[in-house]
């Protein structure tokens, strides 16, 4: 057992070290292309730079998200960090809990274009209005807007579903079998400033 | 009673002769505007020539102001030795908003450079330097859109956009892999052509006029907006004015 966990955290530290040097060299390689006046080159590793960071971002914000929810014990094997130049900049993922029963999990899509669209549904009362049904409404985190959805899980609970904008960025926090009050006071445990601070 | 009726028939004539004397002030008006705005280089005819000071929301119309200034793009250089630094003090955000900008600023200069190579003149209608755009966003699928317009003065005119989005690639791989494009043989206004042996799509509106898309590489375009062109053959010939492979080149694609 020890012995798994020190490999584990072996490759946890040299994929950090890999990350960093490929930031830098990434960069370095866009200097080089720069001066010689390969434009489109120095686009490439630009980009290729952004993805990093992408991923070093990631990983910042999974050691902020806390290591237990409620009952629900983080499934830090299961954590991971997807880092898509284009789209979406990158996918942030972690859950919680081990039984079906109960399961929550924290989703986070950082410099997405197309998070404006919930913006625009929390600031607009008309179309907030049009979308609000029993369920569906938007409530507020630790001072952010935020947009509550229950599905009928089929045994008499339901499923919820808590979006939370930042600027181009989207938090969703999913959980299973649950009530509102659960939801959010999960919702609550998450340092929502320091990740924004972060992923903004 | 004829003395009293003839200057009185004058008056009405004046008056009525009156709205059309507005009429041609307000021609001349226009034109001196016109000149006026020439001479001057400022475009903003448009302001300048409505009568009304007020809207009908009653907000004061804008008249013109100094506009923006020009600022350079952001300086490569200086943006990728922030985001080293911001790295390094492990304000990662901060490093990302510098890379971001590094970006536009390597587009905004692969862009002008792009507008230098391409031809001055096509088939008698001249570059009108002042509809020169280069637009990058930082948003990685719509990057940059290239955008030079030719016109001979008068209602022939040519827009040419080169870009290197992704998603519109998609969108015309898409139109070539259908074969039902060529299938409608009672109207045929869209078809697949090619220019300097690249596969080209031509497409032709009433109101829009013809317009050539020419995919290039894996995830760029070019393509033309011809207003008032006389038929394909002319689209066609004016589009084989550009190289096609040099842009190719400068935009990295194989």
């Amino acid at each position: 057992m020890k012995h798994t966990i020190l490999f584990f955290t072996a490759i946890f530290f040299v994929s950090a070290v890999f990350a960093q040097t490929d930031f830098k060299g990434e960069v370095a390689t866009a200097r080089t292309s720069y001066a010689s006046g390969k434009l489109e080159d120095t686009h490439f590793a630009l980009q290729q730079a952004l993805g990093d960071l992408d991923i070093i971002i990631g990983k910042e914000v999974l050691k902020l998200l806390p290591t237990q929810l409620d009952v629900l014990n983080a499934n830090t094997a299961s954590d991971n960090v997807t880092a898509n130049v284009g789209f979406i900049g990158a996918t942030i993922h972690r859950d919680y809990g081990n039984t079906p029963e109960k399961k929550a999990e924290i989703e986070i899509i950082s410099n997405s274009p197309m998070i404006g669209t919930l913006n625009a549904f929390l600031n607009t009362p008309i179309l907030g209005g049009m979308m609000r049904d029993e369920n569906n409404k938007t409530v507020k985190v630790q001072g952010y807007k935020a947009r509550l959805e229950r599905t009928d899980a089929g045994n008499g609970k339901y499923n919820y579903k808590l979006d939370i904008p930042f600027s181009s960025s989207l938090l969703t926090l999913n959980v299973d079998n649950s009530t509102e009050a659960e939801t959010l006071a999960m919702a609550n445990k998450i340092p929502l400033q320091d990740v924004a601070k972060l992923i903004q | 009673m004829k003395k009293i009726a003839l200057p009185m028939l004058m008056l009405c004539g004046m008056f009525a002769y009156k709205p059309c004397e507005a009429q041609l002030l307000k021609k001349i008006k226009d034109k001196v505007n016109q000149v006026a705005n020439k001479t001057t280089g400022n475009n903003d005819s448009q302001t300048s020539s409505t009568g009304s000071e007020t809207s009908n929301s009653g907000k004061p119309t804008n008249k013109g102001g100094g506009g923006l200034t020009n600022t350079p793009p952001p300086d490569v250089n200086q943006q990728m030795a922030d985001a080293e630094k911001s790295f390094d003090a492990t304000k990662y955000s901060d490093a990302r908003y510098s890379i971001q900008q590094a970006l536009m600023g390597v587009e905004i200069q692969l862009g002008r450079e792009l507008l230098k190579s391409l031809p001055s003149d096509v088939n008698g209608l001249s570059k009108d330097t002042t509809q020169d755009k280069v637009v990058s966003t930082q948003w990685g699928w719509a990057n940059m859109t290239i955008q030079r317009v030719y016109t001979d003065g008068k209602d022939k005119q040519l827009t040419t956009s080169i870009g290197n989005s992704g998603l519109y690639a998609g969108l015309l791989n898409v139109y070539f892999n259908s074969a039902y494009v060529q299938a409608d043989a009672n109207q045929q206004n869209v078809k697949q052509t090619k220019v300097k042996d690249y596969k080209a799509i031509i497409t032709y509106d009433d109101n829009k006029g013809y317009t050539l898309i020419v995919p290039i590489g894996q995830s760029s375009m070019i393509a033309w907006e011809c207003i008032n062109f006389a038929n394909e053959n002319e689209v066609m010939d004016a589009a084989a004015k550009f190289d096609i492979d040099g842009i190719k080149k400068k935009l990295g694609e194989q």
